[in-house]
């Protein structure tokens, strides 16, 4: 059933209409009647947001080179069409087809940050399907999973979905997939399908996991039923340089925040900075060669016809051919009007040949990211920079005509004390003094530094998931002395958050199961879109914590021992507990652990794949 | 170099997309397409593309325009047959030919808009009854937006209604509104002072625009701009 002309009288009284109704090019439209299983690509937010996303990039790409299966894409539409669609009685619907989500074989949901939780419950809803796992009944389809990174703790929103993808989707997803098909033709139920799906590696059923508590509320045991797997261990491909890339994208008509080519450059991260959760979640550290990104990155821009191209990873600087990747990249954008650009850069290994190259490309100014003010606190961290290395690439950008920088730190992280918070605006100045002293600064220009400070948010599988969050009154006091201290630092300027959106993401990201509640409680009072200050109500939050008779500090602001069973621990994503209590105590120590090229650190990682992640050389 | 102007159609799914979008849309077709269309020289070359009319989001067209040259060995047939290969099918070249006409010479266009009854109550005659009785009025005022703030202009001295027909439960209207850089009106501010004056006097009859359609575009002597 195509909804064209149910949502065509709608279109013209909402906020940029081009986002609802598809035909993009490079959207793929597919024979129906050819088709065996459809997956419904849901993104939680506004598509403009969605579209940019790399990842559901890939997975669109890998089921539908596929030829009998369809992806399609799905995005949170904004407040004012959803009020519409609920007018209207128009259900959530795909944007390839045109035709109702709740159709699909398959509904999955990508989860990248903890605060687009409710609109999972408020997707399901607007398409018809019942928020609950347990409420689905046993036809099979659709079925309701979701990958991301936010499912490496899937708990605090276990109870929506029938199963999770742990790790990368590339070949797991598509394993899922067959094995569908294969039950649905033989005429399974959903429960006989979720049973076998929890035999596959990187498939987390959370329904066959029986979660008990103790009395002071921590989780006491988490169970499987008979014949399902105790733990379950995330999915990697198993050859980066091979893996499917998309040769195409969706293009969109209307402007998305990255809208751009995007080429994979390497995955995973060798530096094991002791906040990051990423660095652990998506290790093994795994490059692309040269070659390989050249050749990838001059197909999808001839095919997508973008002029500008971006280089994902989590620290590109760290490619170990970085310098041959740019000159290969650089001849051909540069004869093809191309502007390349390379976030995520790092300070300690920016060298001057790779300013040079980075002097070709057309700059809006560059950004790092120190983390922390004094070098005790980024040792503490094991960020690894040490100040003169982020003055030596400050001199030579400022020496290649920048004058402004932007820095990221965070504030509320282990061990901090108020002086680590005034080194923040110590280290800026300094930064600022340094332009002034430099022969070679762009001449009459003033230079500006700003500073990001966010409020750091405990993660799981980070050697800092034992630890407290800041208090909000510990947060607001620092936020005073941060002021304090950039007041009359008239190059410097600060910004800051209310630090209620991140409380609350450290409560989803380090939750349990009964978290479920809340969600749906505060999805209940109205609560969508909570990444989006203008959206964003803590006090529905907070009414819904109290119906469901949990607190926010228990989940935010406890110390959680050593033996404590975490609500993720049945779930392995490679990297050893006992290796995350090891770092944590060197935390404690200001000492430093060396990056994985250097030394390894025995994380666990090897254990799996049987093989040191750099071959001596 | 070759000028070429092309024609385009515009439906369906493609009359979301915006003018500002469209120029975008168009760039990254042409590199698709592996169309070699001509940059504009200097600090910060573009391609350069000129639409010689915007077209209202919503609306579908058969006859928009688009003048663009191509700097290399390839016939402006072949450039149209690579564009229609990567462009959406809702967004279709349907000819391109030399450009003849100046944009300055656009004078008028030509719409067809169908206004249909909300209630299925309502008989069709109504509405056309009570659309012959709001055009017969000597004068209809309407605030028309412009850069400098708003004015008032009497749209039914710009407007020459070539047909209104009853179809179906509504009412097809072809309407001649001015077009081009100079003055520019929309159909739509004739359509929605009718549906507002509706509101006022015929509350019974609610209507709303269903579909607009630019049908033709023509410079001041009456013959066609492209």
């Amino acid at each position: 059933m195509n909804l064209f002309e149910q949502i065509e009288p709608l279109l013209l009284k909402v906020q940029k209409p081009a986002r609802y109704i598809g035909g993009e090019m490079g959207s793929i439209i597919k024979d129906k009647s050819q088709i065996k299983a459809r997956f419904a690509f849901c993104f939680p937010d506004r598509y403009d947001v969605g579209m940019s996303n790399l990842g559901m990039k890939i997975l669109y790409s890998c089921i539908n080179k596929r030829p009998e299966y369809w992806c399609e894409r799905v995005f949170a539409p904004d407040t004012d069409f959803e009020a519409l669609m609920r007018e209207h009685h128009l259900p959530l619907y795909a944007l390839e087809s045109l035709e109702p989500v709740k159709d699909f074989d398959f509904i999955g949901f990508t989860l990248g940050y903890e605060l687009c939780y409710t609109n999972i419950p408020n997707l399901l809803d607007l398409a018809g399907v019942p928020v609950w796992q347990k409420d689905r009944g046993e036809s099979i389809a659709p079925i309701v999973c979701a990958g991301g990174s936010c499912v490496c703790n899937p708990e605090p929103i276990a109870d929506f979905f029938d199963l999770f993808f742990l790790g990368e989707g590339e070949e797991l997803d598509l394993e899922v997939m067959d094995l569908y098909v294969k039950m649905r033709d033989a005429g399974a139920t959903r429960s006989e399908f979720l049973r076998a799906a929890a035999q596959i590696e990187g498939v987390y059923v959370p329904s066959l996991y029986r979660v008990t508590y103790k009395e002071d509320g921590t989780v006491d045991a988490v169970t499987p039923e008979e014949g399902i797997p105790a733990t379950v261990r995330k999915r990697i491909i198993s050859d980066f340089d091979a893996v499917e890339v998309p040769e195409d994208f969706v293009v969109p008509f209307s402007e998305i925040v990255h809208d751009r080519a995007v080429t994979e450059v390497l995955r995973g991260c060798i530096r094991g900075c002791r906040f990051c959760q990423a660095g652990f979640l998506y290790r093994p550290f795994r490059e692309k060669s040269p070659e390989v990104i050249c050749e990838q990155a001059k197909t999808l821009i001839e095919n997508t016809g973008y002029d500008e191209l971006s280089l994902c990873s989590l620290s590109t600087s760290d490619h170990s051919r970085i310098e041959e990747m740019m000159d290969g990249l650089l001849t051909f954008t540069e004869n093809a009007h191309i502007n390349l650009s390379l976030p995520s850069l790092r300070v300690d290994n920016f060298s001057t040949g790779l300013m040079n190259r980075l002097r070709r490309v057309r700059s809006s100014g560059l950004t790092f990211a120190p983390e922390a003010g004094t070098q005790r606190m980024r040792d503490v961290i094991n960020k690894n920079v040490t100040e003169e290395e982020l003055m030596r690439t400050c001199k030579i950008a400022f020496d290649a005509g920048q004058t402004s920088v932007k820095l990221y730190f965070m504030m509320g992280l282990p061990t901090e004390t108020d002086d680590d918070i005034r080194g923040i605006i110590e280290l800026a100045q300094r930064v600022v003094d340094m332009y002034y002293e430099s022969e070679r600064r762009p001449k009459g220009k003033p230079v500006q530094i700003s500073c990001s400070v966010a409020t750091f948010v405990p993660k799981p599988f980070t050697p800092f998931e034992f630890h407290p969050q800041d208090t909000r009154e510990m947060i607001a006091h620092k936020q005073k002395i941060l002021e304090e201290a950039v007041s009359g630092h008239k190059r410097i300027r600060a910004s800051w958050h209310f630090p209620d959106s991140s409380i609350l993401e450290a409560v989803l990201a380090r939750g349990d199961r009964r978290l479920c509640q809340v969600i749906y409680g505060a999805w209940k009072r109205g609560a969508v879109f909570d990444a989006w200050s203008e959206h964003f109500r803590y006090d529905l939050w907070m009414e819904a914590f109290a119906e469901a008779g949990l607190n926010v500090e228990f989940y935010a602001n406890r110390e959680r021992s050593y033996d404590e069973v975490f609500p993720w621990d049945h779930i392995d994503y490679y990297v050893d507990k006992a290796f995350l209590i090891k770092e944590n105590e060197k935390a404690k120590q200001a000492a430093v652990t060396p990056h994985c090229r250097a030394k390894c650190a025995n994380c666990g990682v090897t254990k799996v794949t049987h093989k040191p992640c750099f071959p001596k050389s | 170099m070759i000028p070429v102007r092309a024609t385009f159609e515009k439906r369906r799914r493609a009359k979301y997309i915006s003018h500002l979008d469209l120029m975008r849309c168009m760039q990254r077709a042409f590199k698709r397409a592996g169309v070699p269309i001509w940059y504009t020289e200097g600090f910060n070359p573009h391609a350069y593309l000129m639409f010689p009319l915007a077209l209202s989001l919503g609306y579908e067209s058969g006859c928009e325009c688009m003048d663009f040259r191509i700097d290399g060995d390839m016939s402006m047939q072949e450039a149209m047959e690579r564009m229609n290969r990567v462009l959406p099918p809702d967004l279709q070249i349907v000819r391109v030919a030399e450009p003849v006409r100046k944009h300055t010479d656009i004078a008028f266009a030509d719409y067809t808009v169908m206004l249909e009854c909300a209630d299925d109550t309502v008989p069709a005659e109504a509405l056309r009854a009570a659309w012959d009785a709001f055009i017969a009025q000597p004068e209809i005022l309407v605030e028309k937006k412009t850069k400098r703030g708003s004015a008032q202009v009497d749209v039914k001295a710009q407007a020459q209604i070539l047909s209104a027909e009853t179809s179906g439960n509504g009412l097809l209207l072809k309407l001649r509104m001015p077009a081009g850089t100079a003055v520019n009106v929309n159909p739509g501010l004739l359509t929605d002072a009718f549906t507002a004056a509706l509101e006022q006097q015929h509350p019974e009859i609610r209507t709303g625009m269903l579909r607009a359609e630019r049908t033709a575009i023509f410079c001041a002597d009456g013959t066609p701009f492209a």
